[in-house]
């Protein structure tokens, strides 16, 4: 109970960092202010980076678009999961097989590299958001899939079909909330991957151009004087680890408190690119 | 004093609220205790926190437990113990088979170590004590078998390893007569075995006179078995419910259970069909439902031929057209309230106002002996007993002709049996309800019109031969 106030309370303050760090951070982040590469000292906490930029400002400010865009990639990719799923686990039959082998067909091609392809011809976002559909929804797909098929069984699912309630109402009142905490959980490492493909896309330079504050584009640019201040890529690297963390931990903290399918969670964890 | 000791037991749960305690039980080596009380009074909860095997939610926060007069402290050690020693038969025993593992594999879960012939040879010995034929059943996995089948493979697992303390909660339910004696038997067996304990969790008074040495009752002392009533009037009219020629097969593409029942039931009639578990009953009501699709025949209700599919009827023939089912446990919607459970019927199937469906929900509550203040609890708090009674309130709530009641009073003690089986004979008499119960309780049979019989042989159902009363 305590462990999971105190996530919370870490998550929100690293959300809020991330969301608003741009309004608070001491300096203008784009703004060269002193020396290239100096140390961490009173008047920058964590030094400065080959243009003289304030660090600790761009860590601060430099959050906002690469969580916001993994968020939205991952919600995407959930609720595009969630409604194949639910289509094909309770229609079966053909529309079941036809998804089902989509899935397998969109499997076969790794995220990354179609992320790659697409970032090539679209901006950067578009590029995480179509990455993360395409290689998360089909495993969101299949566990809710299997999932709506032990539940279209269940008691409480017949009776609601003996009192004549509609396919939609069924799934939206009856199967959905009886299977939130296996949604939940899938949204988590949605959530995981698709902040590694943004981080990815962003290091190799797919993401916002240079002046920008990006902590994934902090860690590019800062790699040929991390000798000089360490700080200019510990310090991203960590603030992009703790959110990731925290955001698959909290996630899974939410999905935990759900008693109904307590077997799913740990037989369906599929992370990966 | 030797045996299964436990002292000032106390179980509470999330918000502190007792559940149960504190219980002293003693199960001395070479007895069988009976536990008995009402239903949602905690006799499971008692066993199961001394067991430290609580379902999440609940916790032991007192008691003491002694085997052979050294402690069982609780936690890791008490754990260890009960997978070493004991050997438990859980009360919801179709969902505690692994879906994947065939029958002798589930047996054997009971039996480690030892050479594979042998154990699989003591498998099948259980089996058969049990009234299970191995060679039939020996491959079938869970979703193969029958709830009374699969309530004797569970109950084969826990006593093929003839474990030092056997606990089985609520043996009884879903089992036919014939199979019950074999139970009896197996218990006798126990009996005065040296440094062996048995503890019954059960409802059944006779059952539990029959098999136990003493008998532990939790709560106030349950009343004896439901009596026959007065038979409420029935059997004039037109048919309400006819079945002509209906033919079912097993799930899933299973062999043929049933071939050409011919039934008609008639407003206020309450038919009650028995037979060997695994013999079509289940099937046969959930056809009727329109939950299974008949391999032939034709189901009418009220005159009207109904569609074989539950989606193709219409709004008035749903309501008309009731069914409970066997499991208490999947029954409820884990997130519904149970007002909301109770008041969606009335909503959707009588076109009742919000107001109009919450007071019926209440008086529902009411009728089939609820406390008042479940209402606005998630299900996840009640007993199977309770949750049994709440699932034929929801049934109820549509306002049927016909009910279909498979096995509903299985998970209730005799209290609440008699309860729900009042309240059908009141609606029977009052509004012209028509019953058609599956079950395997001579007393609640006895209450019938009419006793069908499941012949397995020619695969249709035949007229009893008058059930003498209770006991």
């Amino acid at each position: 109970m305590v462990s999971r106030i105190l996530m919370f309370v870490l998550l929100a303050v690293v959300l809020a960092t991330a969301a608003l760090g741009g309004w608070v951070a001491p300096h203008d982040p784009t703004a060269p202010l002193g020396a290239p590469w100096r140390g961490a000292g009173p008047e920058h906490p964590l030094g400065t980076d080959a243009l003289g930029r304030d660090v600790w400002s761009r860590v601060l400010a430099g959050g906002a678009g690469l969580i916001s865009v993994s968020v939205l990639a991952a919600l995407t990719a959930s609720f595009v999961g969630v409604a194949g799923g639910l289509a094909a686990g309770w229609a079966g039959g053909a529309l079941d097989r036809a998804a089902t082998a989509l899935t397998d067909l969109l499997l076969a091609v790794p995220s990354l590299l179609l992320a790659l392809v697409v970032a090539v011809a679209l901006p950067g976002h578009t590029a995480v958001v179509v990455a993360t559909v395409c290689g998360g929804a089909p495993l969101t797909l299949r566990v809710v899939r299997d999932a709506v098929r032990s539940i279209s069984g269940a008691g409480y699912v017949e009776a609601a079909r003996c009192r004549g309630e509609s396919g939609a109402a069924i799934l939206v009142r009856e199967v959905l909330p009886a299977m939130k905490g296996v949604v939940t959980a899938d949204l988590g490492l949605r959530l995981v991957v698709a902040l590694q493909i943004a981080s990815a896309l962003n290091v190799l330079g797919f993401g916002p151009s240079p002046p920008e504050p990006d902590w994934a584009l902090m860690l590019r640019e800062n790699m040929v004087g991390v000798a000089m201040n360490p700080w200019s890529v510990a310090a991203p690297a960590a603030a992009l680890g703790l959110t990731t963390v925290l955001l698959a931990l909290s996630v899974q903290l939410a999905a935990d408190r759900d008693p109904v399918a307590p077997r799913w969670r740990r037989r369906n964890v599929h992370v990966g690119l | 004093m030797s045996g299964y000791e436990v002292t000032g037991l106390h179980v509470v749960d999330r918000s502190g609220r007792t559940i149960v305690g504190p219980v002293d039980l003693d199960a001395p080596t070479g007895s069988v205790v009976a536990v008995m009380g009402a239903s949602g009074g905690g006799k499971t909860s008692a066993v199961l926190g001394a067991l430290d095997a609580l379902p999440a939610g609940l916790r032991r926060v007192g008691g003491h437990v002694r085997w052979e007069g050294s402690p069982v402290p609780p936690g890791r050690a008490a754990r260890r113990w009960r997978r070493d020693r004991a050997g438990l038969l859980g009360q919801d025993p179709a969902s505690d088979l692994h879906p994947l593992r065939t029958v002798t594999g589930l047996v054997l879960e009971g039996l480690p170590g030892g050479p594979r012939r042998r154990r699989v040879e003591a498998a099948h010995r259980i089996l058969g004590r049990l009234g299970l034929d191995a060679a039939e059943v020996a491959h079938r996995r869970p979703h193969e078998l029958s709830g009374g089948q699969a309530q004797r493979v569970a109950l084969a697992r826990a006593i093929v390893g003839d474990p030092a303390l056997l606990v089985l909660d609520e043996p009884t339910s879903g089992l036919d007569p014939a199979t019950l004696e074999r139970v009896i038997e197996v218990l006798a067996d126990r009996r005065g075995a040296a440094g062996r304990a048995t503890i019954v969790i059960t409802h059944d008074r006779a059952f539990a006179e029959r098999v136990a040495d003493t008998v532990v009752v939790l709560g106030e002392v349950p009343p004896g078995p439901p009596l026959p009533a007065d038979a409420a009037p029935g059997g004039e009219g037109a048919a309400v419910l006819e079945l002509r020629s209906l033919a079912v097969d097993a799930p899933g593409g299973g062999p043929a259970l049933l071939g050409g029942v011919d039934l008609a039931v008639s407003p206020g009639e309450f038919v009650a069909v028995v037979g060997p578990s695994g013999s079509g009953k289940s099937t046969l009501l959930r056809a009727v439902a329109g939950l299974h699709p008949p391999r032939a025949g034709t189901v009418t209700v009220a005159g009207g031929e109904a569609p074989v599919a539950v989606a193709d009827r219409g709004r008035d023939l749903l309501r008309a057209v009731q069914f409970v089912g066997q499991d208490p446990m999947g029954a409820l919607h884990p997130s519904h309230r149970v007002g909301a459970v109770l008041a969606r019927p009335a909503r959707l199937l009588l076109g009742a106002s919000r107001e109009e469906a919450r007071d019926r929900a209440v008086a529902l509550i009411a009728e089939v002996g609820l406390p008042a203040d479940v209402i606005d609890r998630p299900p996840g708090g009640l007993s199977g007993g309770q949750r049994q009674r709440v699932a034929i309130a929801r049934a109820l709530a549509a306002d049927p002709d016909v009910l279909l009641a498979d096995e509903v009073t299985s998970a209730l003690d005799a209290r609440s049996a008699r309860t729900v089986l009042d309240l059908l004979d009141a609606l029977r008499a009052e509004r012209g309800l028509a019953v058609l119960l599956v079950t395997h309780d001579r007393a609640v049979a006895a209450r019938a019109d009419r006793v069908l019989t499941v012949d397995p042989e020619r695969r249709t159902l035949l007229p009893a031969p008058a059930v003498s009363g209770a006991r």
